[in-house]
C-alpha cells in the first residue's frame, strides 16, 4: 500500500511539473502566435514596440550572449581544469575559490547589473553598449559553468589519468585528449544552464546593454535585450502585450537555438578529439 | 577547428569596433523614469530621422536615476514623471507631456460623482454596495492595477493608500483591459488614463469618466494642470544645455510630436 502511495506521489510530482512547464507554453503560444509573423521577426520596432518588429533587438541579444560565450567559456574552462586538476597542492585556495564561485551563483541578477553599470559601464568606460552587457552576463555565467565544468572534469573515473600518464602522455594533453573530452556532458550542461539564465536576464541588462532598440551599429552601441524588451512591454508599455507575447515565444525558440548549437559543436569538436585521441 | 572559431568571433568583434566611429558632439544620452522612456525613444527616432548623423540613446531606470545621471553629466538629458522637488532646484525641468488618470464607470451607473473619501472607502472595501453612496442596490466591482504600473503609483499616491489596502475583485494591466472590464461589468469602478478614457468614451464605448474634488476629468484640465490626479512628464538639464539636446528638448516640446505623445496615452501641452 506505502508503495503504491510513492509510486503515485513520485507519478503526480511528475506530471505536476510536466503540467506547469506545458502550461505556460500553451498560454505563450496562444497568445504569442496571433501577433508572429515573419515580418514580425525582420523589422524594426515602432510605437514603442506595439507594432513594428524586433529585428534589432534579436541581433542584439545574439550579440550580447555571443561577447558573454565567447568571453565566459575559455576563461570557465581554464578555471574547472585548474580547479580539478592543478589545485590539489594549493588546497586553501582552491577551496576559497569554490566557495567564493557558490557565493557568487546566487547573487542575484540586480547586482551583477549594478556592478556591470558601475564597473563596465562607468569605471571601464565602455558606457551603455552590448560589449558592457555581455561582459556582465560573462561574470553571472561563469559561476555556474565553472563549477559544473570541474564536477564533470572531477567525475572522469580517475584510473584514466593514471592511463595517461602510464601511456607517458603529459598532462596537457591528458586534460585536452581524455580529461575535457569525457567531461563534455557536464560542460555543455554548465553552458546551457548559463546560456538559460543569461538570455532571461533583464536586471543585468537594463543598466549595462540597455534600452535603445535601433539597429546596432557596433559592440560599442548600446541595444536592447529580448528579455530587456519583454519587461518593457508588458509592464511599462499600454497595450503592448501582445507583442510581448510573441517576443517571449521569440525568446524561447532562441534559447532552445542556442542550446541546440551548442550541443552540436561541442559534440563536433569535443567527439573529434576522443577519437582522434 | 576551435583555432579558427576563435579567429571568427576576433574578426567579428574588431569589425563591430572599428566600424563604431561616432563623433561625440552628435550623441545625446536621456536616462530615467521607465514611464517616460517609451515617448522619449519614439520621439528620439523622429529627431534622428530629421537629423541625419545624429544618435539619440535612450535608457531607462526610474525617474531619481534621471535626476542622478543628469547632475553628475552620466546624461545629456534626465527623464523624470513627476514636477522636480525644491532640493533638485539646480535641474531645469521642460515639460513635454502631462499624464492624468481619472476614475470611470459603467455609462448606466446612475452616479455622477465620488469624493475622494469615498473613492478611498470603496478601495479599502469599507463600502461594498453602490447604494451606499447615492447609486443603485448592486454590489460594486474594484478594479485595481497590477503591481508596477505607474498609474497605480499615482493613485495610491494621491490617496495615500498602500497597494496591499486594496480590496480588489479584479486587477488588470493596461488601460485597455481597465477600459474593457469596466464597460463589461455595469457594477465596476476602474480608474485610468484620461487620455485613453476620454478616446473610447468617445467612440461610444459605455463608460464614464466622474470628475475628482469638482474638477471634470478632461484632457483639458489635465493641460491646465487643474485636475488634481496628474503629473508632469519632465526632461531636466542640469545648468545650460549644450545646442544638440536644446534641439532636442525643443523639438520634444513642439506639435511635430503630439501624435507621438498621444499615441502613449498621455496628453500635449499646447492644443493643437
Amino acid at each position: 500500500m506505502s508503495d503504491r502511495i510513492f509510486s503515485f506521489v513520485i507519478w503526480m510530482s511528475a506530471a505536476f511539473v510536466g503540467a506547469v512547464f506545458l502550461w505556460i507554453l500553451g498560454d505563450i503560444l496562444l497568445k504569442g502566435i496571433p501577433h508572429l509573423s515573419l515580418s514580425f521577426l525582420l523589422e524594426q520596432p515602432e510605437d514603442a514596440g506595439r507594432s513594428g518588429g524586433i529585428f534589432p533587438v534579436i541581433v542584439s541579444t545574439a550579440l550580447i550572449l555571443m561577447v558573454a560565450v565567447a568571453v565566459s567559456v575559455p576563461f570557465g574552462l581554464g578555471v574547472a581544469v585548474w580547479l580539478a586538476e592543478f589545485s590539489q597542492t594549493g588546497r586553501k585556495a582552491a577551496s576559497s575559490t569554490r566557495l567564493t564561485l557558490d557565493v557568487l551563483a546566487g547573487v542575484p541578477s540586480i547586482v551583477y547589473g549594478l556592478f556591470g553599470n558601475a564597473f563596465f559601464s562607468i569605471f571601464l568606460g565602455l558606457g551603455f553598449s552590448i560589449f558592457s552587457g555581455g561582459l556582465t552576463l560573462a561574470c553571472m555565467i561563469l559561476p555556474v559553468f565553472i563549477r559544473t565544468a570541474e564536477a564533470g572534469l572531477s567525475a572522469v573515473n580517475h584510473s584514466w589519468r593514471e592511463g595517461a600518464s602510464a601511456l607517458g602522455m603529459n598532462k596537457t594533453s591528458a586534460i585536452w585528449h581524455i580529461l575535457l573530452p569525457s567531461a563534455a556532458p557536464a560542460i555543455v550542461a554548465g553552458l546551457i544552464l548559463g546560456i538559460g539564465r543569461a538570455t532571461a536576464e533583464t536586471a543585468a541588462l537594463i543598466f549595462t546593454s540597455g534600452y535603445v532598440d535601433r539597429m546596432p551599429g557596433s559592440l560599442m552601441d548600446s541595444g536592447r535585450a529580448l528579455a530587456v524588451h519583454i519587461y518593457d512591454l508588458s509592464m511599462n508599455v499600454t497595450g503592448g502585450d501582445s507583442a510581448a507575447y510573441a517576443s517571449a515565444l521569440t525568446l524561447i525558440a532562441v534559447i532552445i537555438t542556442f542550446n541546440m548549437m551548442a550541443q552540436a559543436m561541442t559534440d563536433q569538436w569535443l567527439g573529434k578529439k576522443v577519437q582522434r585521441a | 577547428m576551435k583555432i579558427k572559431l576563435f579567429l571568427l568571433i576576433t574578426g567579428f568583434l574588431t569589425v563591430f569596433s572599428v566600424s563604431s566611429a561616432i563623433a561625440e558632439g552628435s550623441k545625446l544620452v536621456l536616462t530615467g523614469s521607465s514611464t517616460v522612456a517609451p515617448l522619449a525613444l519614439e520621439i528620439a527616432k523622429r529627431f534622428e530621422k530629421g537629423n541625419p548623423g545624429i544618435r539619440v540613446d535612450v535608457q531607462t531606470g526610474g525617474s531619481s536615476r534621471g535626476i542622478n545621471d543628469a547632475r553628475k553629466g552620466l546624461a545629456d538629458i534626465g527623464m523624470v514623471s513627476r514636477a522636480l522637488k525644491p532640493e533638485e532646484s539646480d535641474l531645469t525641468p521642460y515639460t513635454v507631456a502631462m499624464d492624468g488618470i481619472g476614475i470611470i464607470v459603467h455609462k448606466s451607473n446612475p452616479v455622477q460623482k465620488l469624493s475622494d473619501e469615498q473613492i478611498i472607502s470603496i478601495y479599502t472595501g469599507a463600502v461594498e454596495n453602490w447604494k451606499e453612496v447615492g447609486g443603485t442596490d448592486s454590489p460594486i466591482t474594484v478594479v485595481n492595477k497590477a503591481e508596477g504600473r505607474s498609474t497605480l503609483e499615482l493613485f495610491l499616491h494621491h490617496f495615500s493608500l498602500k497597494n496591499s489596502d486594496i480590496k480588489a475583485d479584479v486587477v488588470i494591466g493596461d488601460n485597455q483591459q481597465g477600459i474593457k472590464t469596466v464597460s463589461g461589468n455595469p457594477g465596476s469602478i476602474g480608474y485610468v488614463s484620461i487620455g485613453t478614457a476620454e478616446y473610447e468614451e468617445r467612440h461610444g464605448t459605455p463608460i464614464r469618466l466622474l470628475p475628482m474634488e469638482g474638477v471634470p476629468a478632461t484632457v483639458d484640465n489635465v493641460r491646465d494642470g487643474k485636475f488634481p490626479l496628474s503629473r508632469q512628464l519632465n526632461l531636466v538639464v542640469k545648468g545650460t544645455p549644450s545646442p544638440l539636446a536644446n534641439a532636442f528638448i525643443d523639438f520634444a516640446q513642439s506639435k511635430d510630436v503630439h501624435d507621438l505623445i498621444e499615441a502613449q496615452f498621455f496628453v500635449p501641452l499646447e492644443s493643437e
